[in-house]
């Protein structure tokens, strides 16, 4: 019901938008609250992709990796360590989120997040999305673990190498030669 | 809750859902699962952790958890009832000695808060055998009657064969889809 009212608004916001369409006003049109909202999706952008952020991860995986083997079926023990996983990830960003942001305030921003859901960037969110599915976390886990015991993924195997410069010749000039 | 846990929650609100299917070992869950799914089901051995898939079925992504259902696993069942749309009830049709257990094991889940919200499906399953008793009697057996606090349904079927089984999960996502996503 909030949201209907919502549309309303911004449809005539739109409309006014279209009126000063010319001028090129459409860019000041956001409201501070907009701006505080895209203020904290860039934060939480930068806290992601942070050094610290990956070393969280790797810590964790490091700690766990060997309870996870690649079967179809998943151990009753996979569970309270991905609840484990969501929540370290949850308590680190709203952490630094406070940290960065002076009066930052989660509910507040769930609340906005509710209904900006539109706006924030669908990269970003299907990326906070992948820290909750359980399956993409089996399969990070499998993949750590493979790379961990020298299984990893090795792409010189679907590579073949050939020399462009036919054996015995010199090597100068094979750049040009190509 | 958390903002991720918050952000999944809104996700899934986009014509997906999750479905929880328990009973007592040997029922025939992950058969189920498996057959639902287009896999082999001749080799399939007891369940001792849990199976997860993902499929797509008349229009609507289906997360579909089937956990195992030994006795001694049963008390990790409430790991998994949170955010769950619907809940699958599996029963084996030929197990008489055991329908008193598995009366009083679908009866405590109907007691659960964070499954208060569920759409319940029994699968009388096992069809195919011939000392299995019919959906009615299961009916009878559990005191289906009974359940006032969830939209319930019984459906006979065979997972090794298939009959029935997509007739009960349809009728469970029009259970579902009418309640959550015309709620809106």
């Amino acid at each position: 019901m909030d949201i209907q009212g919502r549309n309303t608004v911004c449809c005539g916001e739109n409309v006014e938008m279209l009126d000063m369409d010319e001028e090129n006003f459409a860019v000041s049109s956001s409201s501070s609250a907009d701006t505080a909202f895209d203020a904290i999706i860039g934060c939480i952008e930068d806290i992601i992709m942070e050094e610290e952020f990956q070393q969280l991860q790797q810590c964790f995986m490091e700690k766990h990796y060997l309870e996870f083997d690649d079967s179809d079926e998943n151990k009753l023990s996979y569970t309270p360590i991905f609840n484990e996983y969501v929540d370290l990830l949850e308590k680190h960003l709203e952490q630094q989120l406070m940290e960065r942001i002076p009066d930052f305030n989660m509910n507040n921003f769930i609340e906005l997040l509710m209904q900006h859901k539109e706006e924030v960037p669908g990269d970003i969110f299907d990326m906070l999305l992948t820290f909750t599915d359980f399956m993409a976390f089996k399969e990070m886990f499998l993949e750590y673990r493979a790379e961990k015991e020298g299984r990893g993924l090795d792409l010189s195997q679907g590579l073949v190498v050939t020399s462009l410069i036919p054996a015995g010749s010199k090597h100068t000039g094979s750049i040009e030669s190509q | 809750m958390g903002l991720l846990t918050i952000l999944k929650k809104m996700k899934q609100k986009e014509r997906e859902m999750r479905l929880l299917m328990l009973g007592l070992d040997n029922a025939g869950k992950t058969t189920i699962l498996k057959k639902f799914n287009g896999e082999d089901v001749s080799t399939i051995s007891p369940t001792l952790g849990f199976n997860i898939k993902t499929l797509e079925h008349k229009g609507f992504k289906l997360n579909i958890w089937d956990v195992g259902g030994q006795k001694s696993l049963r008390s990790y069942w409430r790991n998994y009832f949170e955010s769950t749309d619907g809940l699958v009830w599996v029963v084996d049709s030929a197990d008489r000695l055991r329908l008193e257990d598995c009366r009083k094991e679908l009866s405590a889940l109907l007691l659960e808060e964070r499954l208060a919200g569920a759409t319940l499906l029994v699968f009388a399953n096992k069809q195919d055998l011939p000392g299995a008793l019919s959906k009615e009697a299961i009916r009878e057996a559990l005191v289906l009657d009974e359940i006032k606090s969830h939209h319930w349904c019984i459906i006979g079927c065979s997972a090794v064969s298939g009959e029935n089984l997509l007739a009960g999960v349809d009728w469970l996502l029009d259970d579902i889809a009418a309640r959550i996503f015309t709620a809106d």
